[in-house]
């Protein structure tokens, strides 16, 4: 079988995490975050199924699956905060929302 | 013994009785008369019960109940015991006691209903109190009665509550024989400590305890320098007085040494610590005699002075002389203040200078006191000679010649000052208020006269009490006992020609007085509490509050600080929370790499 | 051994009525009142019963019950009394009686009050029974814990200068009020509490026993070198709660911020729980461990006895006269304890029963003085006797049996302990107590007179009056108890005897 090697899947999810943390930490804006954060999911969900298609289980397809569904829930969870966020802040800028500082 | 036991559950009835009825004590009178009637019964229990007394060496009659236990055994039991000791106190406690009873019904007469049964309440309870010590098997419940007494003693002090001058010499009362109890109780526990039980009579004992024993002694009876409450003492009622800082109460001291005979008698050092010390309080306490102008001061600094007598005739190293003049002491002692009593009632100063001249209007009582006061002097024949005769000639017999020497002076002062008290309140021009005394009632010179009786006759009962007291006595004159009638009869005739004639005006007692107000004692007392025990007690107050208080809370607050300088690592901001989320999983990744390596 | 179990019947009344309560509406006072006094009544006649069905000849530990409640690790219902414990529960059954009655005129929240209060108390009755360590403890948290409730809610507060080297701390803390009070005594024996929790497991661990039973751990015996470190733990955890100095400065403020009931319980019951846990769960499971830490006990309470008189001797505040007293009293426990013999046993039990019944008494007067004068500052009073004669005559009771006189439950208590000390040759541990005796009457007699003696009283305190009604019963009880324990002591020291003997007997019998 000729292809990439699982080290190539390995080092796209890395990238792609790498990616999403830097978004993550780096970002202001709500939105932009929220995308960052599926992102770092997703390239989890690579790496379950890499894992499973070279000498793992199917179980780990499977799995990934799951995360998609979950995924999924979160997106659909997390935007609606970002809505309400929204509203309830007129700006989406994270660093204005410090309302638990101690 | 059914007697003398009689002779304690009578008063101790009485004094149920006014203590739970209180409408019965709220009455006034009949409630007097009832603790009356109780103290004349227990009287009279207590002289048949000396009837049927066993002398000191024969067996001791007991009827005692198990009071404490420990491990499984009985330690102290409580109940009486009636022995040639015991007996004679019991009837002295009880035949003043009842004396000062009637004669209470006179002179307190006008006290509000409520006061007075609350007076005769005290007085039934003061009865078996001491009657509880006196007959007491063992030192445990001597000591028990002791601090019993203390508290009548207190209670009556204060009698007049409302009075701010009764209430501070109630407390001081307690506080400086409280103070002194702090010796009796080490004595009291050594005593248990070393001979496993509170008997007087066990022989391991050491003479330590009956040095700490006697450093409670020196409270009660007023030894130098614990005397300082005594006087003060003076502002209860004039038969208080007379019943418990007189006759009975103070005299408990001496008592105990002569209970505890057996633990003192061999302790020789101590036998003459108390020599001197008693001579010591004798001259102290007569010398500020002389100079006093309150009637009763003159005759509560006579009383510390004739218990130093007491305590340096048991240093001697013999018993008898310091008990008998103790049982002669308390008759004429008493009849003294009840005189005083009956002369007060009358002009209703305790001042001499609002006396004089009441022999006139008050004759029955000049001469009954004019009897106690000879008694005291010890002029031949009267009781207080015996025993004055007896005491300093066993001192002088024990070689120890200082302290006969200042007893010796003072059988001198002592005829002296109390001849200036006779002289300036019965003799000489009245004063305006002495202008419309009165006579007192018969129910107050009743007792006065039955006093006066035993003040003259009890000196020819020396030998019935010497055998009951197991050391045998018959009168003989010595060259001491020549001595001290020669001085104390010069004593008198000063007194007399001084104050009774107004001559010698040459003879002034200036220096004594001088020595008197400089008598630091009291003054030292007073520094030890204002300036020693209580800034000290305020300082622990405040050490309390301000240093290990303030620690705990130094401790509160550390915490309050400490979370306050953490919360600050919540900043509120997402992105730190993620930046510390990253970290830590990283964090856990190396670990587990690093863990996954080496394993 | 399957009679009726009147021990459960003592614990339980008291918490059956509180839950009981709770049914019934707040407005109907009577009804609440009714319930609660009859429950501790309840409690005192199980608890007499107890005391008459306890066989003095055979000893040992008496009246057992036992269920089961968690038997794969150990834990169970396990009640029985022994000498000590029937003395204790006696104590506590008379106190809370009383406690009850003085709080009849109570009208805050008072079904509330009522409540806690004897939630509470069933941990107290608990505690003294308990014969299973997790029992023991865990009535010993319900008897600490409502305390924060009952100060900090029908409490009362306090104006503290502000001085000394660590002024600053006071404007942080609230110190003085009736939070403050209840929160520093909450924590304070919560973290006793934690202290003894780790001794009691340690214990368990290390004797190896099966159960938290500990009849079966003292069989075993812990190890000694647990032993080293659990008892000072326990020490110091329960003897928090005894008062031990330095541990002891909640006391003051909490008794003077608490309640009248409170304080009677506080200080008349709960602090005997620390004494007597340490003598019961600490010396007498520890037995090696104890007779090296001794001299050190013995030494603090040396401590305790002067300093916490010296200390009331500073105070004109009349709350904290007693709390004071009562760091003093509890010293005198410690000392008998400590000297490990059967005089200073007997004495230290004792002296937690005459203390319990005498500062219960005095807390109950300060309390009716301070509900009517508003005041507890002593030198402003005088002349008090004039318009409460009563209160007068029950606080000289009560103030005569504090300062050891013949004929109180307190001199029989104290004397048991200084004859204890000196027997164990612990000349300055008798030397202190006596002193600290005498203290005791410097400040009594002078508090009295302040506050009853003399002329007056002022003009704002005339229109005062004597006690009322059912406070009258909580006075009569608690006096009348006083006298009759301390004229016929063996009604008492019998029971205890046998207790000292029975744990004695872990130091290889009397010493």
């Amino acid at each position: 079988m000729m292809g990439p090697g699982l080290s190539a899947y390995l080092l796209v999810a890395a990238a792609m995490f790498g990616v999403g943390l830097y978004g993550v930490l780096s970002r202001r804006n709500l939105v932009a975050i929220v995308v960052s954060v599926e992102l770092m999911a997703n390239a989890a969900n690579l790496n379950l199924v890499a894992f499973s298609r070279f000498g793992g289980h199917p179980w780990g397809q499977a799995l990934a699956l799951f995360g998609l569904a979950l995924t999924v829930a979160e997106v659909v969870v997390g935007l609606a905060l970002v809505v309400l966020a929204a509203r309830s802040h007129t700006s989406l800028d994270v660093d204005a929302m410090s309302s638990l500082k101690g | 013994m059914s007697y003398a036991i009689l002779a304690i559950v009578v008063p101790a009835a009485s004094f149920l009785v006014l203590a739970l009825v209180w409408p019965l004590r709220h009455t006034g009178r009949p409630a007097a008369w009832l603790s009356t009637a109780a103290a004349l019964v227990s009287l009279a229990c207590a002289v048949l019960a000396l009837g049927e007394a066993p002398a000191m060496g024969a067996p001791p009659e007991l009827l005692t109940w198990p009071w404490l236990v420990r491990g499984g055994e009985v330690i102290a039991d409580v109940g009486f015991r009636l022995d040639g000791v015991s007996a004679p106190m019991l009837v002295v406690v009880t035949f003043v006691a009842a004396c000062v009873q009637v004669y209470s019904l006179g002179y307190m007469a006008e006290e509000p209903p409520a006061a007075l049964g609350r007076y005769y309440t005290w007085h039934s309870l003061f009865i078996v109190a001491m009657g509880g010590l006196v007959i007491a098997p063992n030192l445990l419940q001597l000591v028990a009665g002791w601090e019993l007494v203390g508290l009548c003693s207190y209670l009556l002090i204060g009698f007049y509550w409302r009075k701010p001058s009764a209430g501070k010499a109630a407390v001081k009362a307690v506080w400086v024989t409280r103070f002194a109890d702090i010796g009796l109780m080490l004595g009291l526990v050594l005593l248990y400590v070393q001979t496993g039980g509170f008997s007087w009579e066990a022989q391991a004992a050491t003479s330590a305890v009956a040095a700490f024993l006697f450093l409670g002694v020196m409270g009660k009876s007023a030894q130098v320098p614990l005397h300082v409450w005594l006087p003060d003492a003076m502002e209860g009622p004039t038969p208080v007085s007379a019943l418990l800082h007189a006759a009975t109460m103070v005299a408990a001291g001496v008592f105990l040494v002569v209970r505890c005979w057996p633990l003192f008698e061999h302790a020789d050092t101590l036998l003459l610590a108390m020599s001197w010390i008693g001579a010591i309080t004798a001259l102290v306490a007569a010398v500020t005699a002389t100079v006093q102008t309150d009637i009763k001061k003159i005759l509560a600094y006579s009383t510390c002075s004739q218990l130093g007598y007491m305590v340096a005739g048991l240093g001697s190293g013999e018993m008898l002389g310091g008990y008998f003049h103790l049982t002669t002491h308390a008759f004429f002692k008493a009849l003294l203040f009840l005189g005083a009593g009956s002369v007060i009632h009358a002009v209703h100063s305790n001042e001499l200078g609002d006396m004089g001249g009441l022999g006139r209007k008050t004759r029955t009582t000049m001469v009954l006191f004019g009897i106690g006061t000879f008694a005291l002097a010890g002029l031949p024949g009267l009781s207080g000679f015996f025993s004055k005769d007896l005491l300093l000639e066993q001192v002088a017999h024990a070689g120890q010649y200082g302290p006969l020497a200042i007893l010796l002076f003072v059988a001198g002062l002592t005829p002296f000052y109390m001849m200036r008290a006779w002289c300036l309140a019965f003799l000489g021009e009245p004063s305006p208020k002495a202008a419309h005394a009165h006579e007192s009632p018969a129910v107050m010179l009743a007792p006065m006269a039955a006093l006066a009786v035993l003040a003259v006759g009890l000196g020819y009962a020396g030998g019935p009490f010497g055998a009951m007291v197991g050391e045998p006595y018959t009168f003989h004159l010595t060259p001491v006992g020549i001595i001290a009638t020669v001085v104390g009869l010069s004593g008198l005739g000063l007194g007399y020609a001084k104050y009774g004639l107004g001559k010698l005006q040459g003879l002034e007692v200036p220096a004594l007085a001088a020595v008197v107000r400089a008598a630091p004692v009291d003054t030292f007392w007073a520094q030890a509490w204002s300036r020693g025990l209580l800034p000290f007690a305020k300082a622990i107050g405040w050490f309390d509050r301000y240093v290990v208080d303030a620690l705990v809370n130094l401790t509160g607050w550390v915490a309050i600080v400490a979370a306050e300088r953490a919360r600050t690592i919540q900043t509120g901001r997402a992105r730190d929370y993620l930046y510390a989320v990253a970290l830590g999983a990283v964090v856990v990744a190396a670990a587990g790499t690093i863990g996954g390596i080496s394993s | 051994m399957n009679g009726f179990p009147w021990l459960a019947l003592t614990v339980l009344a008291p918490l059956v009525a509180g839950v009981a309560l709770l049914a019934v509406p707040a407005q109907s006072r009577g009804t609440v009142r009714v319930v609660s006094v009859f429950s501790t009544l309840v409690s005192l006649v199980a608890s007499v019963k107890v005391a008459l069905a306890y066989d003095l000849a055979a000893g040992g530990v008496q009246l057992r019950e036992s269920l089961p409640l968690l038997p794969s690790v150990g834990i169970g219902w396990e009640l029985g009394v022994d000498g000590w414990g029937v003395t204790l529960l006696l104590l506590t059954a008379i106190t809370i009686f009383a406690g009850a009655c003085a709080t009849w005129t109570l009208e805050d929240r008072d079904k509330d009050f009522y409540i806690l209060l004897l939630v509470l108390v069933a941990g107290v009755f608990g505690v003294f029974v308990s014969l299973d360590l997790f029992l023991f403890f865990l009535f010993y948290e319900i008897a600490v814990l409502p305390m924060y409730l009952l100060i900090a809610i029908w409490g009362s507060s306090k104006e503290v200068k502000r001085l000394g080297p660590f002024a600053f701390l006071w404007d942080r803390l609230d110190v003085g009020g009736r939070e403050y009070a209840a929160m520093k005594l909450t924590l304070m024996l919560l973290i006793g509490s934690a202290a003894i929790l780790v001794g009691m497991f340690a214990m368990v661990q290390g004797s190896g026993s099966s159960s938290f039973n500990m009849l079966e751990i003292a069989e075993r015996g812990v190890p000694e070198s647990v032993q080293l470190w659990v008892f000072p733990a326990l020490w110091l955890g329960f003897g928090t709660l005894a008062g031990v100095f330095p541990f002891h400065t909640w006391s003051p403020d909490g008794h003077a911020s608490a309640p009248t009931a409170v304080s009677m319980l506080h200080a008349g019951v709960l602090m005997k729980l620390g004494a007597f846990g340490v003598m019961r769960v600490g010396m007498v499971l520890c037995p090696e461990a104890t007779v090296t830490w001794a001299p050190l006990v013995g030494a603090v309470a040396v401590i305790n006895v002067v300093y916490g008189a010296l200390g009331a001797a500073s105070q004109s505040d009349l709350k904290y006269i007693v709390a004071y007293s009562s760091v003093s009293h509890m010293g005198v426990v410690m000392l008998g304890a400590a000297t490990l013999t059967p005089e200073g046993w007997n004495g230290a039990v004792y002296q937690m029963f005459a203390h319990g019944l005498m500062t219960g008494l005095l807390f109950a007067l300060v309390g009716l003085i301070y509900g009517r004068a508003h005041d507890r500052e002593i030198f402003g009073m005088g002349g008090f006797a004039k318009v409460m004669p009563g209160v007068a005559v029950f606080f000289t009771l009560a103030g005569l049996s504090s300062l050891g006189m013949p004929g109180f439950a307190g001199f029989i208590a104290e004397f048991q302990v200084f004859m204890g000390a000196l027997a164990a040759g612990h000349w300055v541990w008798a030397l202190a107590g006596i002193v600290g005796a005498w203290i005791t009457a410097v400040y009594v007699l002078r508090a009295t007179r302040a506050i009853f003696w003399g002329e007056g009283p002022p003009a704002r305190f005339h229109e005062l009056s004597d006690a009322k009604g059912v406070e009258w019963v909580a006075l009569v009880v608690l006096g009348t108890c006083l006298l009759v324990f301390g004229l016929w002591p063996r009604l008492l020291l019998d029971y205890i005897d046998v207790g000292t003997l029975q744990h004695l007997a872990a130091f290889g019998g009397a010493s």
